[in-house]
């Protein structure tokens, strides 16, 4: 495949949509690895004193798996040059063993003539935004490598 | 006790932190992320890497050690902190091995219905010859002291 995939995409496209599992295992991997060991992530007694339904997740968590679509669907990480977002609503994590579901869709909101293609990421549980204002600008290779 | 304003424009002591092949796996899996080219160097490789690379959003790990500095600074737990927004601005990839130097700069504090919203921003570079890797924009929103209830939920 030698043509560029920008030739391929058009603004209004989705390029890329799924849906995410957030249980309370999550969350504590996620602390771990990240090192945010804010009680409100884990301890619902903590996160109800401080006036939150419940457990939420990390927003960087959310952020995370909504990046994941970008370079899942990109291959090469590094082909995210810009990547941002606003932690609109919390997402409340049930202390059960299915957890909460996040969908997250990532459409085209302009393709430049440098090669980068500027996304809008849709995060929503239910049929509400959790996070707002993500966007992404990534770098389509002229030549994707073929899925390893 | 609101947040003085006048400590705005303070530039925390650099944070120095070097990225590790098993914090790369480590994170990966936290965020489900089976990308190859976070632990399969041929991977990589073939996306014109040197060895494996860190996904996106690890640049947080390195961030937040600016984060914790400033609270202690400042003299803000945890608990009382939501993080607002976020925003990465990459020049390049993160390899594994890298050893970076993080600058956090506390640009601006507001105070919004109660609350405290700080501006920080994070300049992320390579240790030895200082090419930048990312830069960092954060809104944090920092709570009362004596916040007993209500709703935080926006």
């Amino acid at each position: 495949m030698t043509e560029r995939v920008t030739e391929q995409l058009a603004v209004g496209d989705v390029v890329a949509d799924h849906t995410y599992w957030i249980t309370r295992e999550n969350l504590i991997r996620y602390a771990g690895a990240s090192g945010d060991f804010n009680p409100i992530h884990w301890n619902e007694r903590v996160a109800t004193s401080v006036g939150l339904p419940n457990v939420i997740a990390h927003g960087m968590l959310t952020m995370g798996l909504a990046g994941r679509l970008l370079t899942d669907w990109l291959g090469d990480p590094a082909a995210v040059v810009e990547y941002g977002a606003r932690f609109a609503r919390p997402v409340v994590v049930p202390d059960d063993d299915i957890g909460v579901a996040v969908r997250v869709a990532a459409s085209v909101t302009q393709v430049r003539d440098d090669g980068l293609v500027a996304l809008e990421l849709t995060v929503k549980v239910g049929d509400q935004k959790v996070l707002t204002q993500a966007r992404a600008l990534c770098r389509l290779p002229a030549d994707r490598p073929s899925q390893p | 006790m609101p947040i003085d304003p006048s400590v705005a424009g303070r530039v925390y002591p650099p944070q120095y932190y070097e990225v590790s092949r098993e914090k790369i796996r480590e994170f990966a899996e936290a965020i489900g992320d089976a990308n190859p080219a976070y632990v399969d160097t041929a991977a990589a490789r073939g996306y014109g890497h040197g060895d494996v690379v860190a996904p996106p959003t690890f640049m947080m790990i390195i961030v937040m050690n600016g984060f914790d500095l400033l609270m202690k600074d400042l003299g803000i737990e945890f608990a009382r902190v939501v993080h607002v927004d976020q925003r990465f601005t990459y020049s390049r990839s993160l390899p594994v091995g890298t050893r970076v130097e993080a600058t956090t700069r506390l640009d601006g504090v507001r105070a919004v219905a109660g609350n405290d919203l700080l501006k920080i921003r994070t300049e992320v570079r390579d240790e030895q010859d200082g090419t930048d890797f990312c830069l960092s924009e954060a809104t944090l929103l920092v709570r009362p002291e004596d916040f007993d209830g209500g709703d935080a939920s926006d």
